[in-house]
């Protein structure tokens, strides 16, 4: 290869085909070793994009249950519902911990099983309150990515009557445990957790940790309750 | 009127420059917001005037008005205001799309009846989202600081310049007279109606709505830039900061 440069710096005319000739290999090459990586990255990955999906599928089959069923079930019953998904299927101490941010550190490990308990919660109630009514949505599978440290991307999109559907992005981790657990949730490019990260930050700044506890439990008495603000 | 308007432009390239020089218009892309103390108080302004007035001339509007008819006036001003949007395809180097995007304004302002039918989603011509702000940001502009406006509300650095190029292609620049005040009350009223399920979420979950709008209006923007695919690395970043998990503490 350094023959070929040597003789491209001092001859670039003449043996400019030579040269392309070799580009051309090795980019064959190239693109033969790229496929063939792929092909071995798609069959490794493959049984973490089955969890992952089947993850997904999980959580929006229980949605469309509470959907379909919302007023027999009513508040109390989609809450119950979509408590053990959330509890087993979101890696709910590694989401708090990243919305804490600087302030989970200076936290004691009963403040933080407190916290924990109570972004449960916020988090059941959140989908009970929000999913309650159907009108023909549903959840499809539009594709997948493998990211960095192993996490794995699941594109879904909520398609709904007449109406543009919700690309919805689930960032998907596996935990010390080796289970695979949602860590972050992305609706049209709007990132939930990151926008609780500014809101809590700013609250804890400007008012103080407790009213943060307060805030949070107000809003989960509100969605049971129904109140808007 | 419309000598005022184009005379009054100038100015508020000015006031815009200035503001965005303040701000770091061309610094690093950040989510900054330096100046969060005014932001805040415009906020409050704003959602006074919103609570007081405009949120409730909406509900009422969307109650008494049949969907077909606030899908049409929805129609009516995109297609209205769609000049800006083919422009920026184009500063985009999207030829094809402004291609389409022409055609597009040109079918829904003929066969549409003045824009209040899309007929040319059906035909192939789908709407698209652009403005200058994401011409800037397509042409490595940096995000510059978040500015909260009276009235328009959230925007950052970057996108300020698009309040004049999108006034420039904008109609309603040009024409005077007792119509305008009403058609502009009835885009304020139809841009808010449109809003009402996205701001239901937000008084629903939010516990610091100023930080809630900011962030979200961030993301959104980046979402637009992107054409809807933004960049993966921005999920993962927020992670990627402490590496180690607390998995081990449970849910009591």
């Amino acid at each position: 290869m350094s023959d070929s440069l040597h003789t491209f710096r001092h001859s670039p005319f003449a043996s400019a085909p030579r040269v392309f000739n070799l580009l051309r290999q090795g980019l064959c090459v190239l693109a033969l070793l790229a496929a063939g990586t792929c092909a071995i990255a798609e069959q490794e990955a493959q049984p973490e994009f089955q969890e992952a999906t089947a993850i997904v599928a999980e959580l929006h089959g229980a949605l469309v249950h509470i959907m379909q069923n919302a007023p027999s079930l009513g508040y109390m019953g989609r809450y119950q519902q979509m408590d053990p998904i959330i509890r087993q299927r979101f890696d709910t101490p590694l989401i708090v911990k990243v919305t804490l941010s600087r302030h989970w550190n200076g936290m004691n490990d009963a403040e933080k099983t407190d916290f924990i308990s109570l972004f449960h919660q916020l988090s059941v109630a959140t989908y009970a309150a929000r999913f309650d009514s159907f009108n023909g949505q549903e959840f499809v599978q539009t594709g997948r990515e493998q990211l960095q440290a192993g996490r794995v991307l699941i594109k879904t999109e909520l398609r709904r009557t007449d109406e543009t559907p919700v690309k919805l992005d689930y960032l998907i981790h596996q935990n010390q445990q080796g289970e695979w657990r949602i860590i972050s949730v992305i609706a049209n490019g709007v990132n939930d957790l990151s926008l609780k990260r500014a809101e809590y930050a700013a609250v804890i700044k400007d008012r103080g940790f407790p009213v943060l506890l307060d805030d949070i439990r107000r809003k989960i008495r509100d969605m049971e309750t129904g109140a808007t603000p | 009127m419309a000598i005022k308007c184009i005379i009054g432009i100038p100015r508020t390239w000015v006031l815009l420059l200035v503001i965005a020089a303040l701000n770091g218009c061309a610094g690093p892309q950040t989510k900054s917001d330096p100046i969060e103390p005014a932001n805040r108080a415009f906020y409050t302004v704003n959602e006074s005037l919103d609570r007081g007035l405009v949120k409730p001339i909406a509900e009422v509007y969307e109650k008494i008005t049949p969907a077909p008819a606030r899908t049409a006036v929805t129609n009516f001003f995109d297609n209205l205001f769609y000049l800006n949007v083919i422009v920026n395809s184009f500063l985009q180097g999207k030829i094809n799309q402004g291609f389409s995007d022409t055609g597009r304004f040109v079918l829904n302002s003929t066969l549409g009846i003045g824009g209040l039918f899309d007929v040319a989603t059906g035909m192939g011509m789908p709407i698209h989202n652009e403005d200058f702000g994401q011409t800037l940001a397509k042409w490595g502009v940096g995000e510059g600081a978040y500015v909260y406006l009276p009235i328009k509300g959230p925007n950052s650095a970057r996108d300020l310049p698009d309040l004049v190029t999108s006034a420039l292609l904008n109609p309603l620049t040009y024409i005077s007279g007792g119509i305008l005040l009403p058609i502009q009350a009835l885009r304020i009223i139809s841009l808010r109606a449109n809003l009402l399920d996205e701001t239901r979420i937000r008084d629903e979950a939010a516990v610091d709505p100023y930080s809630f709008t900011r962030e979200a209006y961030l993301q959104r923007r980046e979402y637009l830039i992107h054409d809807g695919s933004p960049p993966t690395k921005g999920y993962e970043d927020i992670f990627n900061e402490d590496p180690d998990s607390e998995s081990q503490l449970k849910i009591e």
